[in-house]
């Protein structure tokens, strides 16, 4: 079997299992709006590897553009109009544009400098978000909206009420980001973010704009993190400001190198067990994240490339 | 990958993946239990076991669970079992509508209980309504709950903010002084409840020098008490409760604030009390229950039945939230007979709950115009030691029934919206 073809059967085996996810999600103790988290968690921790992994800079403060996404979704249907697609399309700018304009300070440090600064930024958006309570509802959160039924033209979806409908449409943005994605990553830019991740000298050398690149994969980044947040607060019509917190940006970081960074499907199998351990653990005990813990560990020691990583190697190729 | 290994039979490797592979199955998903009798009614509980308010939060649980076996022992809820799920709702909002939507999408409870965090507990209230199911607040107390935010599906046991206020402002007044100064939690119940008090204090006439607003899960209150002795009012209102409240008090007695300014506040908990040193349990305050009731039938009864699911500790008005949570749930289907939320939330409305639930000298009854439940506020004084009990730790002064010191319901912003 040749690889191309072991491969077009992987990629098959995982969009059919997201495809099928409400059907077997409950015989193994799942729920629909489970799969809805994981595929919004796992595209916000897709972000940060396509930074991570791809250009090899570390944010660990993103989880400030995926909370201000959600704040924008959610501003848009409170206070704009009760469209689901347009909540997508605010939330998607206000964190993207935020990460623009913050990535023109950001790109100029490398290494644990930029990954301090952005735990900085993003903890100054955080604490606008707890103390600006007129607006964001503060610490109390940003409620008294909900996403609306889909208007086809020909045919209404009502993904407020129909938690399968609901997760089908989280299915289709995943999958329409997710393209978008391995589209950037296989272009020329894609190639050259890659050469600033293996050499950055000579990749100057070469006479690539190295903080430009940067700049545009940050930026590019954030607008992905803004996505995965304005559907984040689809998911629970819902937002507050801990979706900006820097634990939460942690959160991303470990889906990203538990599941295999540089790898691209390895955040989606970081965030599906990140999610399902801590749902189905923090039922059983409050010290749930003791476990994440030592599983994070136990992934770092001994499969450095991620959970993805080791099963790639393991198969044959 | 062969199923089998290389050799093409079943080698140890093989057989150990397999067993770890159903050890996983089995984690992952609860065995199905064979239906036994009666299949259970769910109830779902969403609670802060972890963060600031974790003592008060496992306290409602206890008092809650107590409840469910007490019931179960007499034939359940139509004479079907109940059965009591909670979720940790780790004192986060977030974390709150998350666990909220598990109970309701993936277990399928029948009512919720919840939550301690006034956030957090409105913030749920909003999923309850969604899926259109039977929701009492156990102990979040801001206004709005059964306010301007109030929902038809969602009743409330402990105290408003205002009603809280209402019962010990004049008291607080009298006894310190006109110009009070408030350390009040950020977010919804700090918020509610210091406007509260300074509407009060508004009409009897005196003025409010100042307020910190601290985040919830504050340690260290030095710069807010600093300023707050800057001011120099007549007297520092501590607002901030669980684990803020004993870390607040604890340092305004290091720091010697309370020789030089009186300290009180609105209100106290048992929890909090047994949490900080002798020396910190000073000040006027409010309880919204308390187990020492000499006279009033039920209480040592209740007394007794916690201490024996509690270590030997008294139950606190958290465990009685808890505990009047599920038995209103319970009593009301019992009497409609049905587990319908629409027709029980209807018969709420005016409910009252009896002497063995309400354990308190006052009638205690759901008012129908906004949801809200008529219980007592217990006034009195922190005192250093217990004198029968080393629980005894309040010296309840003056019980005032709920109906007294609450608004009236057009003055609460509550309209109920029911559905068609």
């Amino acid at each position: 079997m040749s690889a191309g073809a072991a491969k077009l059967i992987a990629l098959t085996a995982v969009w059919a299992l997201l495809a099928a996810a409400p059907f077997w999600a409950p015989l193994v103790g799942g729920y629909t709006a489970l799969g809805a988290r994981v595929l919004v968690l796992a595209l916000a921790a897709m972000s940060v590897n396509f930074l991570l992994g791809f250009a090899g800079v570390l944010s660990f403060g993103h989880a400030a553009y995926f909370g201000l996404g959600a704040y924008g979704a959610g501003f848009a249907l409170k206070f704009l109009a009760p469209s689901t697609p347009l909540s997508l399309l605010c939330g998607t700018l206000l964190g993207g544009i935020a990460g623009a304009l913050l990535g023109l300070l950001i790109v100029r440090r490398r290494g644990v400098y930029f990954a301090m600064v952005t735990i900085a930024f993003g903890q100054v958006l955080y604490y606008i978000a707890f103390q600006w309570s007129s607006l964001t509802g503060g610490d109390d959160g940003l409620r008294g909206f909900a996403r609306q039924p889909l208007d086809l033209g020909f045919a209404k979806i009502d993904i407020l009420g129909d938690e399968t409908a609901f997760y089908y449409f989280v299915l289709l943005c995943f999958a329409l980001v997710v393209a978008v994605m391995g589209f950037i990553l296989r272009s020329p830019f894609g190639r050259a973010m890659i050469a600033i991740r293996e050499n950055e000298r000579r990749a100057r050398f070469l006479g690539l704009a190295v903080e430009r690149h940067i700049w545009i994969a940050f930026t590019l980044s954030c607008f992905f993190a803004g996505f995965a947040g304005a559907l984040y607060a689809l998911v629970n019509n819902f937002a507050d400001p801990r979706g900006l917190h820097y634990s939460q940006s942690g959160d991303f970081v470990m889906m990203a190198v538990m599941g295999g960074m540089r790898n691209f499907w390895g955040p989606l199998l970081g965030a599906a067990v990140f999610v399902v351990v801590q749902d189905y653990l923090s039922s059983v005990t409050v010290n749930w994240m003791s476990f994440i813990g030592l599983l994070f560990v136990l992934v770092v020691l001994f499969f450095p490339r991620g959970l993805l990583g080791f099963i790639r190697r393991r198969a044959p190729a | 990958m062969a199923l089998l290994g290389e050799t093409g039979r079943l080698d140890r490797r093989t057989m150990l993946k397999g067993a770890a592979a159903l050890g996983g199955v089995a984690l992952a998903s609860p065995a199905i239990i064979s239906a036994r009798g009666e299949t259970p009614v769910k109830i779902g509980m969403v609670d802060p076991l972890t963060g600031a308010y974790a003592a008060n939060a496992q306290n409602e649980v206890t008092g809650a669970k107590l409840a469910v076996s007490q019931l179960n022992a007499k034939g359940g809820i139509l004479g079907r079992p109940i059965e009591l799920l909670v979720e940790d709702s780790a004192n986060d909002v977030g974390t709150g509508v998350q666990k909220a939507r598990k109970l309701t999408e993936r277990d399928e409870v029948s009512f919720l209980i919840g939550d301690v965090n006034s956030a957090v507990a409105q913030a749920i209230a909003q999923v309850s309504n969604e899926k259109k199911i039977l929701h009492i607040v156990s102990g979040g107390h801001t206004d709005t709950i059964t306010g301007k935010d109030c929902k038809w599906n969602v009743y409330r046991v402990c105290n408003t903010t205002t009603m809280e206020a209402n019962s010990i402002c004049s008291t607080l007044f009298e006894k310190y002084g006109k110009k009070w100064y408030f350390i009040t939690p950020d977010y919804a119940y700090g918020h509610t409840l210091q406007a509260a008090a300074e509407a009060d204090l508004k009409k009897l006439g005196g003025t409010t020098s100042g307020a910190e607003l601290t985040p919830l899960g504050t340690t260290d209150f030095s710069a807010f008490l600093i300023k707050a002795r800057a001011a120099n009012p007549d007297v520092i209102l501590v607002l901030v409760q669980g684990s803020d409240m004993v870390n607040c008090l604890k340092q305004i007695t290091q720091f010697g604030l309370n020789t030089q300014v009186h300290v009180a506040g609105l209100q106290q908990e048992l929890e909090a009390l047994e949490g900080m040193p002798p020396e910190a349990r000073i000040g006027v305050w409010m309880f919204e229950w308390y187990w020492k009731q000499p006279g009033v039938s039920g209480v040592d009864q209740f007394v007794a039945d916690i201490r024996k699911v509690n270590n030997g500790k008294v139950p606190t008005a958290r465990h009685w939230f808890g505990y009047t949570s599920v038995q209103t749930i319970v009593g009301v289907a019992n009497q409609q007979k049905t587990l319908d939320s629409l027709k029980l939330a209807k018969a709420l409305g005016n409910f009252e709950l009896p002497p063995e639930v309400r354990l308190q000298p006052n009638k205690c009854y759901y008012r129908e115009g906004d949801h809200q439940l008529m219980t007592s506020a217990f006034i009195g004084e922190a005192q250093a030691e217990g004198k029968d009990d080393p629980e005894d730790l309040f010296r309840v002064d003056k019980v005032i029934a709920g109906d007294k010191d609450a608004p009236p319901v057009d003055e609460t912003g509550c309209k109920l919206q029911w559905p068609a």
